[in-house]
This record gives C-alpha cells, sequence and structure tokens, in this order.
C-alpha cells in the first residue's frame, strides 16, 4: 500500500456545533444588515470575522457565546473536527466582510449589497447544511494563482 | 428602509436554498461517465503520484487539503472500511502540493476521489464526500469483505 501523505496531525479541535452555531447567528445579522443597509453593523460583523481568523476559533465571540450560552444545554461533545477548515471559512468571510464595509461606508451601497448577499449564501450553506464554500473555492484559488 | 436589502436577502435565500437542493442531490455521487476523459492518461497521473492499483483490489485515491473538513471525514470513513476489506488501498494526496495533477485530472473540487481497480482501470470519480451507502457498495463490490485472499 502506498504510504498517506498526511499533513498537521495534532491540529486543535473544535466541538463541531460551535461553527455551526455561529454560522446561524452569522446568517440572521447579514440578514439585519441587508435589511437596515447598516455599513457600521457589517463592520461589527467583520471585527467578528477577524478574530475568529486571525487570533483562532477559541477567541471568536460566537463560539465564546456557544461555549457559554449553548453549549451547557446541549448534550455532552460527541463530534470534534479540526480548527483548520473553519478557521479558513472566517477569514473568507471577512474577506467578503471587508469589502461589504467599505462598499457600505464609501458610498457605495450596491458593492456593500452584493458582498453581503454572497457572504449571506455562504454562511446560511455552512449552518444548514455543513457546506463550506470557502474550503471548496481555496483549491481553486490555488489552482488559478499559479496557472 | 432599503427595499434593495430585502431584494438581495430574497434572492440570497433562494440562491442558497438551490445550491443546498443541488448538494443534496448530486455532491459526493460516483460518476462512471465522464465523457472526454483520457481515462488511461488519469491512471498515468495518478501512477506519478505514487498510486499502485495492482496492489490492491480497489485503490481510492482522494485529494484533499487541509481546509478540508469533509476530507476528513471520508479518510475516517475509507480507514474504517479498510479494516473490514483487506482489499481495499486508500491513498490521500495533498492537492496543493500537487497542483500539476490537480490541473491534468481537472480537480475543482475538495474531496475529489478516484476508484482504481487492480488493472488500473479508472471505475469512477465523484466530487465531495462520497455517500456513504454508495461507497459501501462500491467497495463491496469490488473489495469484498473478509480475509485477505
Amino acid at each position: 500500500m502506498t504510504t498517506p501523505q498526511q499533513s498537521r496531525t495534532s491540529a486543535p479541535q473544535v466541538d463541531v456545533r460551535g461553527p455551526r452555531f455561529g454560522a446561524w447567528v452569522t446568517t440572521v445579522v447579514l440578514a439585519v444588515v441587508l435589511l437596515t443597509g447598516s455599513g457600521w453593523l457589517l463592520a461589527v460583523q467583520a471585527v467578528v470575522f477577524a478574530v475568529g481568523a486571525f487570533a483562532g476559533l477559541r477567541y471568536a465571540p460566537y463560539g465564546l457565546l456557544f461555549r457559554t450560552l449553548v453549549a451547557p444545554r446541549l448534550g455532552p461533545v460527541r463530534e470534534r473536527e479540526a480548527e483548520a477548515p473553519p478557521r479558513f471559512a472566517q477569514l473568507v468571510g471577512f474577506g467578503f466582510a471587508l469589502v461589504g464595509t467599505v462598499g457600505f461606508l464609501a458610498g457605495a451601497p450596491a458593492v456593500g449589497f452584493l458582498a453581503t448577499g454572497l457572504a449571506l449564501v455562504a454562511a446560511l450553506l455552512n449552518a444548514a447544511v455543513g457546506f463550506c464554500l470557502g474550503c471548496e473555492l481555496y483549491l481553486l484559488a490555488r489552482r488559478a494563482r499559479t496557472a | 428602509m432599503d427595499s434593495t436589502g430585502a431584494v438581495v436577502l430574497l434572492v440570497a435565500l433562494v440562491v442558497a436554498g438551490l445550491a443546498a437542493w443541488w448538494l443534496r442531490s448530486r455532491s459526493g455521487a460516483v460518476r462512471t461517465d465522464r465523457a472526454g476523459d483520457d481515462v488511461t492518461r488519469t491512471t498515468d497521473v495518478l501512477r506519478s503520484l505514487g498510486v499502485r492499483p495492482e496492489d490492491a483490489d480497489l485503490t481510492v485515491v482522494q485529494f484533499a487539503t487541509a481546509f478540508c473538513a469533509p476530507c476528513r471525514a471520508t479518510k475516517a470513513r475509507l480507514t474504517q472500511l479498510q479494516t473490514s476489506h483487506p482489499g481495499l488501498a486508500a491513498v490521500h494526496v495533498d492537492a496543493e502540493s500537487q497542483l500539476e495533477a490537480v490541473r491534468a485530472l481537472d480537480v475543482r473540487r475538495t474531496p475529489t476521489l478516484f476508484y482504481l481497480d487492480r488493472a488500473g482501470t479508472v471505475l469512477g470519480r465523484s466530487s465531495g464526500a462520497p455517500r456513504p451507502d454508495e461507497l459501501r457498495a462500491l467497495v463491496d463490490a469490488h473489495a469484498p469483505a473478509g480475509p485477505a485472499s
């Protein structure tokens, strides 16, 4: 048998329900951004994404919310996953939120609405079916960059 | 209140709904009929990555990245199947470090899996985490459960 190529085996783990909960909260926040056109609310969401992406999921605000308020009401942790995929998703979300925030605050609401709408699709897919759009796009981006 | 936002919200919900439906119905399905695919070339490319189909009844090659959660789940599932199906071999390729092969095989999503029999024939490929029942049926058919023959 061929030797499997494996990387980063002792990576940090998170309860799978944490990122899913965070995706639901994100979906709701982004829906409110769309309904109010509030660039400042989107800016707050951008900061939330940035903390998760750059500081790590253990500091992510929605993750803290999950651990302190939601997790104690649920059963014990049944499944854990590596931190890298959901953390990368936060980075992708940060990109969309940043573009949208600049759009709203710089007087180009069309850009704001578009970026927020795309981020909402990604967040909702993540929340509802556990699909990680950013993770899928990662390979496409890597392919394109060195093509 | 601006109606633009409400319209965008509605469109986003519809798009997400359609995407979710597509993912549920199509993603992960094993396709055996990719028109235009040069099957011999596919095997050659996989061989160049160190895949040796002649060593097992069924060789499953998974292209994965570090940021791919379903890849990890699929890997665990394959490892589990290997304990009951000794004729099954699983090879995990880090797509990021094999971009040439990724382009040659037109791998667009992770996980993408290739299924090869002992003769090196490509039985099929699938994109997205394979459905557990379909994967098990394929493994049962080509690498029957039980002690090694």
